[in-house]
């Protein structure tokens, strides 16, 4: 990396993508950068996170507490995102999903809200 | 991994609503009605069910004006925040996510009473309308 001549060391592809954490909730070391290359945030098996970044003032934070997945988010591109809170602070992150998150529990999230209605829904089946 | 609750013990314990301490008063902006952003409809505070309206019950959208805590006023943001998705509290209650369309701050509120319905459950079907993601995510079930 510190060689700018060396045309192989220099490309940011190149470099050794390893890296573990450990899954605040299930305990499972997941590696930091995803099989396509893209860096996760949560774990794919249980989806939860940790609160490490500040994202009302930047920077880090020093919370460091478990956030849970509570909402499905859509992209405009109708890709899914993962809005987490933390269970600590109730601060609330969005994160795309990884293509080998666990998809029952997206599932599960995206389709809860019709679960639980509040009211009948049975009045829009006309619409 | 821990246990979760059982749905019925957790249907039980009702979260009571957070104790309104903010300054509406102190802080000089108006604890009444206000205009919508979106929609302009004038909008008054007393809402069926919460005591924490936030946003307009015809277009759901709010106003980012409160900082880190509910209520607190004390964000010079002042941007639009569209209803980006519905969560489910573990107690069955709906919250909507808002998105700050000026600077990507997300908050979450309760619904109120007299929410559009018909609003919030194209906001509850959203992640279903798109075909591609969700058939993807059934397949691989």
């Amino acid at each position: 990396m510190s060689n700018p001549n060396n045309p192989r060391s220099s490309s940011h592809q190149h470099t050794l993508k390893v890296g573990t954490f450990t899954c605040a909730w299930c305990g499972l070391t997941v590696s930091t950068f995803a099989a396509d290359g893209t860096r996760r945030n949560h774990c794919p098996s249980c989806l939860h996170s940790q609160h490490v970044t500040d994202h009302v003032e930047g920077g880090t934070s020093e919370c460091r507490a478990r956030m849970t997945p509570i909402a499905i988010a859509v992209l405009r591109t109708g890709d899914w995102m993962v809005i987490h809170r933390c269970v600590r602070c109730d601060e609330l992150t969005s994160n795309p999903v990884c293509t080998d998150d666990n998809q029952l529990i997206l599932m599960r999230i995206a389709v809860r809200p019709l679960a639980q209605a509040p009211f009948p829904l049975e009045a829009f089946g006309t619409l | 991994m821990p246990r979760r609750k059982l749905p019925r013990e957790r249907n039980r314990l009702r979260r009571p609503q957070r104790h309104k301490d903010v300054l509406h008063t102190q802080g000089g902006h108006r604890g009444n009605a206000f205009r919508c952003v979106g929609c302009r409809l004038e909008v008054s505070p007393d809402a069926p069910g919460t005591a924490h309206r936030n946003h307009c019950p015809t277009c759901l959208t709010s106003l980012h004006v409160d900082h880190r805590v509910p209520g607190d006023r004390a964000s010079g943001c002042r941007g639009r925040m569209e209803a980006l998705s519905l969560s489910v509290r573990q107690d069955g209650e709906w919250m909507i996510i808002h998105h700050c369309l000026s600077c990507g701050e997300l908050s979450a509120n309760r619904i109120a009473g007299d929410d559009n319905a018909l609003a919030l459950v194209r906001l509850a079907v959203r992640p279903l309308r798109d075909t591609t993601m969700a058939s993807r995510t059934l397949l691989t079930l």
